[in-house]
């Protein structure tokens, strides 16, 4: 061989075999993709999943950026100031509204929610969300000078006439914290329902109206009742509790200045009919409620939608100081509907109830009242509007900004920068896609509809459209290493639930891109987390009934003393930090409407929060997962158990929080051991 | 001694004793129709007082005397005569029945729920009003509701952690809502949705069996089947135990050593004092020490008391025979006349007893349960609702 040969053979070799190994890699990275994606063409390379996706990955937590994020906002009641919340950075932002910059940024609680400011305009009381407290801020010194505690998942707060009384919205714990503002502290707690959200004061302050984001628990397959509950202020008790019928997430309420309408956004969900037939029609709509609110006053729902066109996730709602018109947020599809409250009160006089019942799934009522639908920035949140009426503020969550309606010219007039980050990241990307419906046929929902802020609206579905295998909605916090996913377990991914199977059987347009689906993958495996769990003890101890009940999680006889099969251990297929084993078993929870009876074993972190249970929603509680549908010691062995026991049981279960927590109290066992 | 002085002797004397008799019987009725008695030197003159004297005689509850009375039956709307429970929230009026709930406004049954409008189950035993929130809070023989502006929630043992669905009394405190079960006592807080269940595995009782709950400044009392009262100290969780010391099940061996007896049915507490009532007697305690009463050796109406209320410092039992009200010193008891529409009252101090008659009583001498306002007393009888009211005349005719 001469001395070419020789090179070409010395190079040569090492290039074929690379060559292979890269081509045999590369087919087997292709497999993988097309398995792990549902066997879509996907241009996803290693990177992409290997480094970004994981919740813990340091190479996503570097690109990062701390977002602003507004969320609900309130002007002085002097004009010259917005407040603002931005629920991203944890802080209480000041603007001045004169020049449009922002004038101070106060950290607060974890994910503040909403604000109430006192009549003088000198103190402002902010809700943590996350953070079971009210952050109470002084205007002038522009410094937090009192932080209450209050119920689990504080959410909308209004202060009463006389800045005597705040009501806050606890929502996790479903009920509502008083608080008596002299004493800084707790007065009463008082139980609303499922989930309160939005609340509102009538003019002359004698009631307080609460709406709900969840329905009550009906029980299984029955459409969603929502209350919209009325709390006297004078005995500060609930006296009144209407039922919306057919709609839920009722996320915010704001009364006419005369106080005789209470309007509330909501949605209208057909979750008894199939979801596959969504191009035939609706499936979810999006619309108003409205009360007239004297004794046995009319109760109506208008949809927002029109024919062919969905205005998906409407949020906040505000009535300009005059009663003439109301402006809804639509965060699904970014755009503000103006409403002609007049008109509307035309409808109320026109109908009487059964007519106004049955006009509420009505797509024509919208051109009756709604006047304009003005576009904004991404994921338009809460509203606020001027003393004056003359302009209306929209929080625009992805864009870090808030635009400013002029209400005469109906225009957007200019926008206000937060001062957020300039780039938009994989991750914040993936956060406006998850919050828009423009991938829903006909914009009809987005991914948060039913999956409010990453967790779940407790609906069961017929996603199939067979009437067969009915789902009940799980939430997708904490879900990296979590997989399999779908409760039959036959997605791996969040690729193949998001990808193409979804768009075929779900939104019924076309799927996401790759690009889209990762920046997707991304944002809810980084940035949907579980809150913190009131009831899980600092530092991770244990109390002593959720101890007992940790012992009867773990335990491996009956108490009779007969071995309990590993396999029928609660730990088994539970282990922390998240609480399944990520197989499929059968539970004895089929139904004659299964076609299968193995299901994905699912993760229990803040299960306290996810009513109702089981694959289908059957259970309501999760003392009825054994009580009810336990069966023969099909879930675990319980049958030898005293209800004192089963109470233990539940309340360790209900202590069980987010998996970081877990992998805490892993490293902490581990780091104790090598010492 | 001849005849005529003897005569005049026996004259004189006669008139001595008269007027002393005439003295005495002043005196006498001048303290049976005058209750209060906080003021008699007085305590010393009754059998029961001498034993066991009151920290605070000023504290004597002044007793009524419920002469007129008004029934309410099916025919005034009430789904049943047989009724269990009754309790008064302001204006309103809460009936349970064996055949659902009923509500009363100004008199009149404005509404009545049954199982189809979401009661748990038809036979309400019991109801308790949460002063915090103003819920109302129904405990039946199938589990508990809980009834809040007009809606109601059901918790039973299928779908939360209440010990057990036959509920004997519901008792709200502060942000808890306290049962009694026939599978123990539970405790169910508000704010966080946790329950607590007592049973002989973790408290001091014998059974699970507990008919009564009550409560005050701090503390809750769990009348226990065959384990007396159950005292539970709400900041600390520290629990213990009030039994009948001599452990003697048919008679009270050593008087006011304790308990009377440790089947007990209920308590009541208000001002210091503990009542408890059990199907042996009643006892009454001040913190310190312990008073049995009974029905042969007092002014109880009977020994099987299903319900014990206190007003003040003083207690309403209801029996199986009739109605007493007790002030630590005077009682007087209601009962019907058999075969008639006449009642009697009963008044008895020490052995000293007086009966009076009414032209109207409750509707029968079974009572279950019993509420007052500042006007009436209503009871729950086994052949209807009675309303009781204090007309005073019965008063100013035993004064004449």
């Amino acid at each position: 061989m001469n001395k070419l040969g020789r090179r070409i053979l010395f190079l040569g070799i090492p290039l074929i075999t690379v060559g292979i190994i890269f081509y045999s890699g590369h087919q087997w990275g292709v497999r993988h993709a097309k398995y792990i994606t549902g066997g879509t063409p996907h241009p996803s390379n290693c990177i992409s999943c290997h480094f970004y996706l994981d919740q813990d990955a340091q190479v996503a937590q570097m690109l990062d950026r701390a977002y602003v994020s507004p969320f609900k906002m309130l002007v002085s009641p002097d004009g010259k100031s917005l407040f603002v919340t931005a629920h991203e950075s944890n802080e209480f932002v000041i603007v001045d509204l004169e020049s449009g910059k922002v004038k101070t940024k106060i950290p607060v609680g974890k994910w503040p929610h909403s604000i109430s400011v006192s009549r003088d305009g000198k103190t402002a009381y902010v809700s943590n969300h996350w953070s079971q407290s009210v952050s109470v801020i002084d205007i002038d010194s522009e410094k937090v000078i009192d932080t209450i505690e209050v119920g689990n998942g504080p959410s909308d707060l209004i202060l009463d006439e006389n800045n005597e009384f705040l009501y806050v919205n606890n929502s996790f714990a479903g009920n509502l914290s008083i608080i008596n503002i002299n004493e800084g502290k707790e007065f009463r707690r008082i139980p609303t329902g499922n989930y309160p959200m939005g609340i509102a004061i009538s003019p002359d302050g004698g009631k307080v109206f609460v709406t709900h984001r969840r329905a009550k628990p009906e029980g299984f397959r029955k459409s969603p009742i929502t209350e919209l509950v009325v709390v006297d202020t004078r005995y500060k008790r609930v006296t009144e509790r209407k039922e919306i019928h057919s709609a839920h997430i009722m996320e915010n309420i704001d009364l006419t200045p005369s106080g005789d309408l209470a309007l509330f956004t909501l949605i209208r969900p057909k979750n008894l009919v199939p979801s596959t037939q969504i191009e035939r029609g609706f499936m979810i709509t999006e619309g108003i409620g409205i009360i007239e609110t004297h004794a046995g006053g009319k109760v109506a729902q208008l949809l927002l939608d029109e024919p062919n066109r969905y205005f998906a996730d409407p949020y906040d709602i505000v009535v300009a100081p005059d009663g003439e018109k109301a402006y809804v947020s639509h965060a699904g599809v970014d755009y503000v509907s103006v409403l002609d409250i007049n008109e509307i009160r035309k409808i109320l006089a026109e109908n009487n109830q059964d007519e106004l019942n049955r006009i509420a799934n009505h797509l024509g009522m919208s051109s009756k009242f709604v006047i304009k639908r003005i576009q904004t920035g991404p994921n338009p949140k809460g509203l606020t509007i001027s003393p004056d009426g003359q302009y209306v503020y929209i929080a625009e969550r992805f864009a870090d900004e808030v635009s400013v309606l002029d209400t005469r010219s109906m225009k957007i007039e200019r926008h206000i920068d937060l001062e957020g980050p300039r780039t938009i990241t994989q991750v914040r990307q993936g956060g406006r896609l998850f919050y828009n419906a423009g991938r829903t046929f006909q914009n009809q929902y987005s991914c948060s509809t039913c999956h409010p802020d990453g967790a779940e609206d407790g609906l069961t579905y017929d996603l199939t459209g067979t009437g067969r295998n009915l789902e009940n909605t799980i939430t997708l916090r904490e879900l990296s290493n979590t997989s399999p996913f779908k409760w039959n377990g036959k997605n791996v991914s969040v690729y193949m639930q998001c990808g193409m199977r979804f768009s075929r059987f779900v939104t019924r347009t076309e799927s996401f891109t790759p690009d889209e689906l990762n920046a997707l993958v991304a944002f809810i495996f980084q940035k949907l987390e579980n809150p913190p769990n009131p009831f899980q003890l600092p530092n991770y101890e244990l109390t002593e009934v959720q101890k007992r009940g940790k012992a009867i999680f773990e335990r491996t006889k009956t108490n009779d003393g007969r071995e309990i099969p590993e396999k029928d251990r609660c730990i088994t297929c539970h282990p922390p930090p998240y609480f399944t084993d990520r197989s499929s078993a059968n539970v004895g929870s089929g139904f004659e409407t299964d076609t299968e009876e193995i299901f994905d074993t699912p993760k229990l972190n803040n299960i306290v929060d996810t009513a109702p249970y089981l694959h289908d929603g059957r259970a309501k509680t999760l003392e009825e997962i054994w009580t009810i549908y336990g069966g023969e010691d099909f879930h675990g062995y319980v049958n030898d158990m005293m209800k004192m026991e089963l109470n233990d049981l539940i309340e360790y279960l209900r202590s069980i929080g987010p998996a970081h927590t877990y992998k805490f109290e892993e490293s902490s066992i581990k780091e104790a051991s090598n010492e | 001694m001849n005849r005529p002085v003897q005569k005049r002797f026996t004259i004189t004397t006669l008139i001595i004793l008269m007027l002393g008799g005439g003295i005495f019987l002043g005196f006498s009725l001048k303290k049976t129709l005058h209750f209060p008695v906080g003021g008699m030197a007085s305590s010393e003159n009754f059998d029961g007082a001498k034993a066991f004297k009151t920290t605070n005689p000023a504290k004597i509850q002044e007793l009524k005397i419920y002469d007129s009375w008004k029934h309410y039956t099916t025919k005034e709307g009430l789904p049943s005569n047989k009724i269990n429970t009754v309790r008064v929230d302001g204006n309103r009026v809460w009936i349970g029945t064996d055949k659902g709930l009923a509500l009363m406004e100004n008199g009149k049954i404005i509404n009545v729920l049954k199982e189809e409008d979401g009661l748990a189950h038809h036979n309400v035993v019991t109801i308790d009003v949460s002063p915090m929130t103003g819920d109302v809070w129904i405990g039946t023989m199938s589990g508990l509701n809980r009834y809040s502006a007009g809606k109601f929630e059901t918790f039973n043992q299928f779908n939360s952690g209440v010990p057990n669905d036959v509920i004997y009394q519901v008792y709200c405190i502060d942000k808890y809502v306290w049962l009694a079960t026939g599978g123990g006592a539970g405790c169910y807080d508000t704010y966080s949705q946790q329950w607590k269940i007592f049973t002989e595995m973790n408290a001091p009782m014998h059974e699970p069996w507990t008919y009564g709950i009550s409560g005050g400044d701090g503390k809750v009392w769990i009348a226990a089947w065959g384990g007396g009262i159950i005292e539970y100290e709400l900041e600390t969780a520290q629990m213990r135990d009030y039994i009948d010391p001599d452990g003697e099940m048919e008679i009270d061996l050593f008087p006011d050593d304790g308990l009377v007896h440790d089947i007990t049915t209920g308590s009541s507490y208000e001002n210091g004092i503990l009542w408890v009532g059990t199907y042996f007697g009643m006892s009454r305690y001040d913190g310190t020490r312990w008073k049995g009463y009974f029905d042969h050796d007092s002014g109880l109406a009977s020994n099987f008391i299903n319900f014990t209320k206190a007003q003040g410092t003083a207690v309403w039992l209801c029996t199986d025979n009739g109605l007493s009200n007790f002030n630590g010193q005077t009682w007087v008891t209601y009962r019907p006349v058999e075969e008639s529409t006449k009642g009697e009252v009963i008044i008895t101090e020490g052995d000293k007893k007086r009966t009076l008659t009414t032209s109207t009583s409750m509707s029968n001498n079974y009572l279950w349960g019993m509420d007052y306002d500042e006007e009436y007393i209503w009871l729950a009888t086994a052949k209807g609702l009675s309303r009781g009211e204090a007309s005073g005349k019965l008063m100013a005719k035993a004064t004449q």
